[in-house]
């Protein structure tokens, strides 16, 4: 029995339970069960009365990020399962605060912003085995560092550039200019599948409608990450009073929250495309509005791939390739390439002496003139893929972004999109390679609807009557 | 100005009119309130072309080409709307328009434009926008769907003359789609322009211009099949010529304005390419310019659609139910900045904007009065 797999995935299952166990172990254990940190469904909770908790009734968050708390909250918290986590910002008191917090029987810290080396490891020493979660600037990040969860307080708030006279902007690809994380999140989560958090709060002095705060999720969540849901205080306030219309917002969100949450296989599912795109996660792809969010605009399926985790199997069902920052391969990496090429392969380098731009300090967007470098390296993906399907194309989604996932043994495909004008889109047409004859529509408004599949250039095709804030299409065999 | 002193002046037109062509020819026009685009389009249209002595005897086993309005880049819109509720023909009328020259007897029907900055299918710029040429092909048998920026499937172009005395160029050439056609319709917005005042369908045809040939980006000698831009250089501007191996603007250099140069080609154009039935979508659309790269349009719903014989006359129509005087010279809106296309396509001796001479069937100009300028 010893060898048998079921025995190993047995012991595997107690040995996990254990260290969850251990993990949690100054939490209280006589509640609800406590999720584990990859089911984490992250708030930032504004309210310090037991009372608030009413608000997570059909709703799937289950962990709030605390920055006030009281004894109250904190117990009803523990007895509905919620993890409770204390924010804990830089400055002097910050592992009095740690341990206020472990000593309040919250769950564990979060370490928000960029802690010097040495308190950062007395807060962790001071927590023992109470999880702590660091949400760092983009450029700290521990990218593959085995953490249970990364995360960042800096992001860009999603949604249509709109210009004077409430036109939208056509940026650098000439597309409509979307403004999103997602590039900076495929980027990094092909580093490693550690859940990740975007913990950016909504931008100050702006009127924040629900569309928005829709936006914001789906952005996160279609490319695999979780927005550390954040409200501005008006919400908050209406909230806290049960105002009807604030509700009804509140309802949405959760609405499409559990939408994503339903279907966990989809955060671990592959990114797909047969462009890949060879870029070094810890330099560009930290940045937003660089390469991959230029060619996301244009709905090209892109594969992002670390320079350091750049092999021939990476490469495989790749037929054009896109390397960002020739300079900085190995050689090794260098005749990985060539054999690509060698193969049939078409491959496009960065022009000679361009350098993937770092993020530094608070800036995580390109400058003008790094924009301008790199809008021209896009203008040569861009005629190099042409009309040409490199996985899914789509049509009538300018002012949507999309994730194409295949799952590890191919069976099946989803085709998040995400929308960002304040109107749903009607007749959205997917065309995509692959002998997918099942298609299905799913929405966070409860829809589950079979699609007519039919034949189309280069392979098939299904139409989406609406889409309002989000949809995913599922394709299987 | 009250409706009353507005049609007065109309019925003075000719005090104030640039000389027209008297025995311009005149036909009638159709006019049929459609509030929305979930009426019955298709049954509207109907009565429309019932009332214009019926589609038989104009399609019955003719080629029908029918040259869609899909101006600028589909990405492009009107605070996120869809381009067919701000700037594009809708593709319910595209639909209903197919339906009825099937049922009238048509052996092909071909929907085409020069979509912006594409050389590819038609298809997929109508599947940007929103349209399902799916849909549309299955109104009725022998729909086709064709893209005239460029030579397309065809090996050469087709060379249209302008009779009589050209006003830009000698002639013109299209892709042959223009001229394997019996039927020629164009199906147009009824919306301001930037560049020429109202464009309808007259105006809609300056989009037959392959950019190939006319585009910023033409060859020198010979067309570029792959263009990558708009007709300002050649078009708009004259700051260039159109490739060489087609006709050579007449007076180069003499005259840069757009507000001069677009209307004199679309009259050119009108005399040369005849257009033989016009529709004009006036359900849904927008005012003080042709898309969303002009500043301040706004979305309207005047709530009609306009159906006529002769361009000239139907667009004399469409212009007045605009709030405008179809005859105004340069200078008075919606001309204020350019010369009045109507005006020039009649001295080409197209047809007549006296409005006194077109008879209109269906609802009147006054019930369906939409001001674009109020």
């Amino acid at each position: 029995m010893r060898n048998s797999p079921c025995y190993a995935t047995l012991l595997d299952m107690w040995m996990r339970a254990v260290c969850w166990v251990a993990v949690l172990g100054v939490a209280p254990l006589w509640g609800a069960p406590a999720p584990s940190p990859s089911d984490w469904v992250p708030a930032r909770w504004q309210w310090n009365d037991a009372k608030s908790l009413e608000l997570l009734a059909d709703n799937p968050i289950n962990c709030l990020l605390l920055k006030n708390y009281s004894a109250e909250l904190v117990s009803a918290a523990a007895a509905r399962g919620l993890v409770t986590l204390a924010v804990v910002t830089p400055g002097s008191d910050a592992l009095a605060v740690t341990r206020k917090a472990l000593a309040a029987k919250l769950t564990g810290v979060v370490l928000e912003g960029d802690f010097p080396a040495d308190i950062a490891a007395a807060i962790r020493e001071a927590a023992g085995s109470a999880p702590v979660i660091e949400l760092t600037s983009r450029s700290h990040m521990k990218l593959g560092s085995g953490a249970a969860i990364i995360g960042t307080y800096q992001g860009v708030w999603p949604g249509v550039v709109v210009q004077q006279a409430g036109h939208a902007k056509s940026g650098p690809t000439g597309s409509v200019w979307i403004d999103t994380n997602t590039g900076f999140i495929r980027a990094v989560r092909a580093w490693g599948d550690t859940p990740l958090w975007l913990a950016n709060e909504p931008p100050a002095h702006t009127v924040i409608t629900s569309q928005r705060y829709l936006q914001v999720i789906a952005d996160a969540q279609a490319s695999g990450a979780r927005w550390v849901i954040s409200l501005d205080s008006d919400l908050a306030a209406k909230l806290a009073k049960r105002d009807a219309d604030a509700i009804r917002d509140w309802q949405r969100i959760g609405q499409l929250t559990a939408h994503f949450e339903r279907h966990p296989e989809w955060r671990h599912m592959n990114e797909y495309g047969k462009l890949a795109l060879v870029q070094d996660p810890a330099k560009g792809g930290l940045l937003s509005g660089g390469i991959l969010d230029m060619i996301a605009v244009k709905h090209t399926p892109v594969r992002p791939i670390p320079r350091e985790h750049l092999t021939a199997q990476s490469l495989q069902g790749a037929t054009m390739a896109v390397n960002v920052d020739a300079e900085a391969l190995t050689p090794e990496q260098k005749e990985i390439l060539r054999n690509f090429t060698r193969g049939g392969g078409m491959l496009m380098t960065g022009p000679p002496g361009w350098k993937d731009p770092t993020p530094k300090g608070e800036k995580i967007t390109l400058d003008p003139p790094e924009l301008e470098r790199l809008n021209d390296i896009w203008k040569d993906v861009n005629s190099m893929v042409g009309r040409r399907n490199l996985g899914v194309r789509l049509f009538n989604v300018s002012s949507m972004l999309s994730n194409v996932l295949v799952s590890a043994d191919g069976k099946s495909e989803v085709v998040h999109l995400v929308n960002y004008s304040d109107y749903p889109v009607e007749n959205v047409t997917l065309h995509y390679l692959g002998d997918y004859k099942h298609a299905t529509l799913i929405t966070p408004e409860g829809v589950e609807k079979v699609l007519e599949v039919y034949r189309a250039d280069e392979g098939w095709g299904v139409d989406v009557d609406k889409v309002s804030v989000c949809a995913t299409i599922r394709l299987e065999l | 100005m009250t409706r009353r002193e507005w049609l007065a002046m109309i019925g003075a037109a000719p005090l104030v009119r640039a000389a027209g062509t008297p025995d311009a020819p005149a036909a009638p026009v159709s006019i049929a309130r459609c509030a929305t685009y979930d009426e019955d389009i298709t049954a509207k249209l109907g009565t429309m072309f019932d009332q214009l002595g019926g589609l038989e005897k104009l399609v019955r086993n003719k080629t029908v080409t029918i040259k869609l309005n899909m101006t600028g880049a589909p990405s492009n819109r009107v605070r996120g709307l869809a381009p067919a509720l701000t700037h594009y023909t809708h593709p319910k009328l595209v639909g209903a328009a197919a339906y009825h020259f099937g049922r009238a007897g048509a052996k092909r029907i071909r929907f085409v434009e020069s979509p912006w900055a594409w050389a590819g299918p038609l298809e997929e710029v109508m599947l940007d926008s929103g349209w399902n040429p799916r849909t549309i092909a299955s109104a009725a048998s022998g729909v086709e769907f064709g893209n005239t920026n460029v030579r397309g499937a065809y090996k050469t172009y087709a060379r249209f003359t302008v009779p009589g005395q050209a006003y830009m160029y000698p002639a013109y050439d299209l892709n042959r789609a223009f001229e394997e056609t019996d039927v020629f319709v164009s199906m147009a917005k009824l919306k301001n322009h930037d560049t020429c005042g109202v464009t309808l369908s007259l105006k809609n045809c300056f989009g037959n211009l392959p950019a190939s040939v006319y585009g910023d980006d033409s060859g020198v000698n010979e067309p570029n099949e792959k263009p990558n831009s708009g007709r300002l250089a050649v078009g708009h501007n004259g700051r260039r010529q159109p490739s060489k191996s087609a006709p050579q603007e007449l007076h180069f250099g003499q005259n840069h304005d757009p507000g001069y140069r677009v209307p004199h080609i679309v009259a050119d154009l009108a005399a040369a390419r005849p257009i033989h039935l016009q529709i004009i979508d006036g359900v849904e659309s927008i005012a003080g310019g042709e898309g969303p790269w002009v500043s301040n349009v706004r979305v309207v719903k005047p709530g009609v659609l306009i159906a006529g014989l002769n361009p000239v006359c139907t667009d004399a129509v469409a212009t007045a139910v605009m709030g405008y005087n179809p005859r105004a010279l340069r200078g008075s809106a919606p001309f204020k900045k350019c010369d009045n296309t109507l005006v020039l396509a009649e001295g080409h001796g197209v047809g007549t904007t006296d409005l006194k001479r077109i008879e209109v069937r269906g609802a009147t100009i006054q019930q369906v009065l939409y001001r674009y300028d109020s």
